[in-house]
C-alpha cells in the first residue's frame, strides 16, 4: 500500500491551455481525504472540468505541485489514470455506434490489463460485477447507441467501476437526465461510496441534486476555489446566490 | 486498352492472372480492414488526402524512375505526419483539409505526369490514375501479403485498445491508454494500404475501397467484431466481382471495383435492419 495522507493533494496548481495566457484554474490548493464524497459546483467556465482533468493528468499543470495517491501527477500520469475512474461529460453518441455494452465496460479495464495482454476470466468477472452493481447486467449484449440517457450513464459508470478505482472523478453525471434517472444515478453513487469506500469528486451543475452522501462542497469560480465547506452551510450561503445570480443553475 | 484486353483473354493462360487476382483480394482486405478504424475514428478526411498524396507520390516515382509504389508510400506517410498532428489537436477543419489537399495533390500528380512524356510512361501513368489489371506483379502481391499479415497481428494483439480508442478517445486516454500511438498506427497502416492498392484500383478511386465496405457492414451489425469480419468480406467481394467485370466485359478495373462496392452499400442501406428498427420504435432518450 502506498503511503499518503490525502488521496488528492494539490498545492498551488495552475493549468493553462496550450496557446492561451490566462490560466483556467489558478493557484488551486485542495486536499481530499480517502473516502470523502465531494461535490464541485460553479458556473459555466469556472474550470470544473479542467480541475478534474488536471487531477488525473489528462491536462498538464504549469505551476505548483500535485499528488494523487501520494504520487506526483505529472510524473505518473499513466499509472494514475489506470487507478482513477473518470466519467467524462455527456457526449453525443451515434445511435448506430457498433459497440456492445459489455465491450464498453471492458474498455475501462483496458489500461489496467496492459498492452500485449488479453482479458482473462477474472477481468470478465469484474466486468459482470460492475454491470450488475449498476443494475445493467441484462444489457450486456445490447448496442450502446440504443440506450436511453440514464442507461447510457449507468454503463459509463460501470465502465469506470470496472477499473476498480479508489478514486472516482465524475463530470456532471446527472446532467441531461430525466428526474427518475437522476435519482437512480444518485442512489447508485451513494451505494458505491458506502459499500466500496471509493472516494468521489463529482462536478455538478445543479445545486438541488447534491447526493445525500456528499458532505463537502467546493465552489469554483473563475478558476479559483472560493468556498470549501460542508454541504449545508454552502447551500444556504448568500455567496451562492451572488455567484449564481442570473444563472439557470440557481438551486 | 480494349482490344488489348480481348486479345489477352484468348491467349494468356490463367497463371498470368494469379498475381492480379491475389492482388485484388489482398487490396480488398487491407483497405477495408483499415476502413473500420478510419470511419470510426473520424479520419476520413485525412485518409482521403493520404490516398491522393499516394497518387501524387506514384506520379513522382514515375518521373524520377523510382518504384512508384515506394514513392506512393512515402508521400502518404509524409501527409500523415503533417496532417495527423494538426487534425489531432483539431486545429484544422476537415473540409478545409480536403479542399486544399485534394486539389493540391491532384495538381502535383498531373505536373509530375506531364513532365514525363513518352508512351511507356503514359501507359504506366494511366494505370496509377485508373488502376490496371496487369500492372500487378509478384512483388506487389508479396508486399500486400506482408501488409495484410501485419494488420492481422496488429488488430489481434491490440483489439481491446483499438476498441477503447474508437469508442471515445478521451475516455480511452483516461483509462491509461496511450491513444496517440494507436491514432498514428491507424494513419500509417492506412497510408500503406492505399499506396499498395493504388496500382489495382487507381489513385483517384482507391479511397472508396476504404470507406464503402466498412459503411456497408455498419448497416448490419452492432458488434464491432462482426464488422471487423464482414467489411473485409465485402471489400474482397467488391474487388473480385469488379475484377470479373473488368476481365470479361472490359470495364476499367478501378471503376468497376468501386461501382460494385457502392452497389453493395446502396443495397445495404435499403435492407439495413438497423435503420428499420430505428424508425419503428423511436428511442426514448431522456
Amino acid at each position: 500500500m502506498l503511503e499518503y495522507q490525502n488521496i488528492i493533494d494539490l498545492r498551488g496548481i495552475s493549468t493553462i491551455y496550450e496557446g492561451e495566457k490566462i490560466p483556467v484554474i489558478n493557484n488551486i490548493d485542495l486536499k481530499v481525504k480517502s473516502g470523502e464524497f465531494i461535490s464541485l459546483i460553479g458556473p459555466n467556465g469556472a474550470g470544473k472540468t479542467t480541475l478534474l482533468e488536471t487531477i488525473n493528468g489528462l491536462l498538464d499543470y504549469q505551476k505548483g505541485t500535485g499528488f494523487v495517491f501520494g504520487k506526483k501527477i505529472n510524473k505518473n500520469k499513466t499509472w494514475i489514470r489506470k487507478h482513477v475512474g473518470y466519467v467524462i461529460q455527456n457526449f453525443e453518441l451515434d445511435p448506430l455506434a457498433p459497440f456492445l455494452c459489455k465491450d464498453i465496460v471492458m474498455s475501462g479495464r483496458t489500461g489496467k490489463i496492459g498492452l500485449f495482454r488479453f482479458p482473462t476470466k477474472k477481468d470478465w468477472k469484474i466486468v459482470w460485477r460492475s454491470m450488475s452493481m449498476v443494475g445493467m447486467i441484462d444489457f450486456a449484449k445490447r448496442p450502446i447507441g440504443k440506450l436511453s440517457g440514464g442507461e447510457f450513464q449507468k454503463i459509463i459508470l460501470a465502465r469506470s467501476l470496472a477499473q476498480q478505482p479508489r478514486l472516482l472523478l465524475l463530470d456532471e453525471p446527472l446532467s441531461n437526465l430525466d428526474l427518475s434517472s437522476k435519482k437512480q444515478i444518485e442512489t447508485l453513487l451513494n451505494r458505491v461510496h458506502e459499500s466500496h469506500g471509493i472516494t468521489i469528486v463529482m462536478v455538478s451543475h445543479d445545486l438541488t441534486n447534491v447526493p445525500a452522501n456528499c458532505k463537502r462542497v467546493l465552489v469554483l469560480d473563475k478558476g479559483q476555489i472560493i468556498m470549501d465547506d460542508s454541504k449545508d452551510k454552502i447551500l444556504r450561503s448568500e455567496t451562492i446566490d451572488r455567484i449564481f445570480k442570473n444563472n439557470e443553475f440557481r438551486g | 486498352m480494349n482490344s488489348g484486353g480481348r486479345f489477352f483473354m484468348v491467349n494468356i493462360p490463367w497463371m498470368f492472372l494469379l498475381p492480379s487476382i491475389f492482388g485484388a483480394i489482398l487490396a480488398g482486405f487491407s483497405c477495408s480492414t483499415m476502413g473500420n478504424f478510419v470511419v470510426r475514428m473520424n479520419l476520413s478526411s485525412i485518409g482521403y488526402c493520404m490516398s491522393h498524396a499516394a497518387f501524387a507520390g506514384a506520379a513522382f516515382g514515375l518521373l524520377i524512375t523510382l518504384d512508384p509504389m515506394f514513392t506512393a508510400v512515402l508521400f502518404a506517410i509524409i501527409t500523415a505526419l503533417v496532417l495527423g498532428p494538426l487534425a489531432e489537436k483539431a486545429r484544422l477543419e476537415s473540409n478545409v483539409v480536403i479542399g486544399f489537399m485534394f486539389s493540391f495533390m491532384i495538381a502535383l500528380a498531373f505536373v509530375f505526369l506531364y513532365a514525363k512524356p513518352g508512351e511507356v510512361a503514359t501507359g504506366k501513368a494511366l494505370s496509377i490514375l485508373w488502376g490496371s489489371l496487369f500492372s500487378v506483379d509478384f512483388n506487389d502481391v508479396i508486399l500486400l501479403s506482408v501488409l495484410s499479415f501485419i494488420l492481422l497481428i496488429f488488430i489481434t494483439v491490440f483489439y481491446k485498445e483499438l476498441l477503447a480508442v474508437m469508442f471515445n478517445r478521451k475516455m480511452a486516454e483516461s483509462a491509461g491508454i496511450n491513444t496517440r500511438i494507436f491514432y498514428f498506427a491507424v494513419l500509417f497502416f492506412t497510408g500503406f494500404a492505399v499506396a499498395l492498392s493504388l496500382k489495382i484500383v487507381g489513385g483517384l478511386l482507391v479511397f472508396a475501397l476504404i470507406i464503402n465496405p466498412t459503411s456497408t457492414s455498419y448497416q448490419f451489425f452492432y458488434d464491432f467484431k462482426k464488422i471487423m469480419i464482414f467489411s473485409p468480406i465485402f471489400g474482397i467481394l467488391s474487388c473480385l466481382i469488379g475484377f470479373y467485370f473488368s476481365w470479361f466485359y472490359d470495364f476499367p478495373i478501378g471503376a468497376s471495383i468501386v461501382i460494385v462496392s457502392a452497389l453493395f452499400f446502396a443495397v445495404a442501406i435499403m435492407i439495413s435492419p438497423k435503420r428499420r428498427k430505428g424508425n419503428k420504435n423511436k428511442e426514448k432518450i431522456s
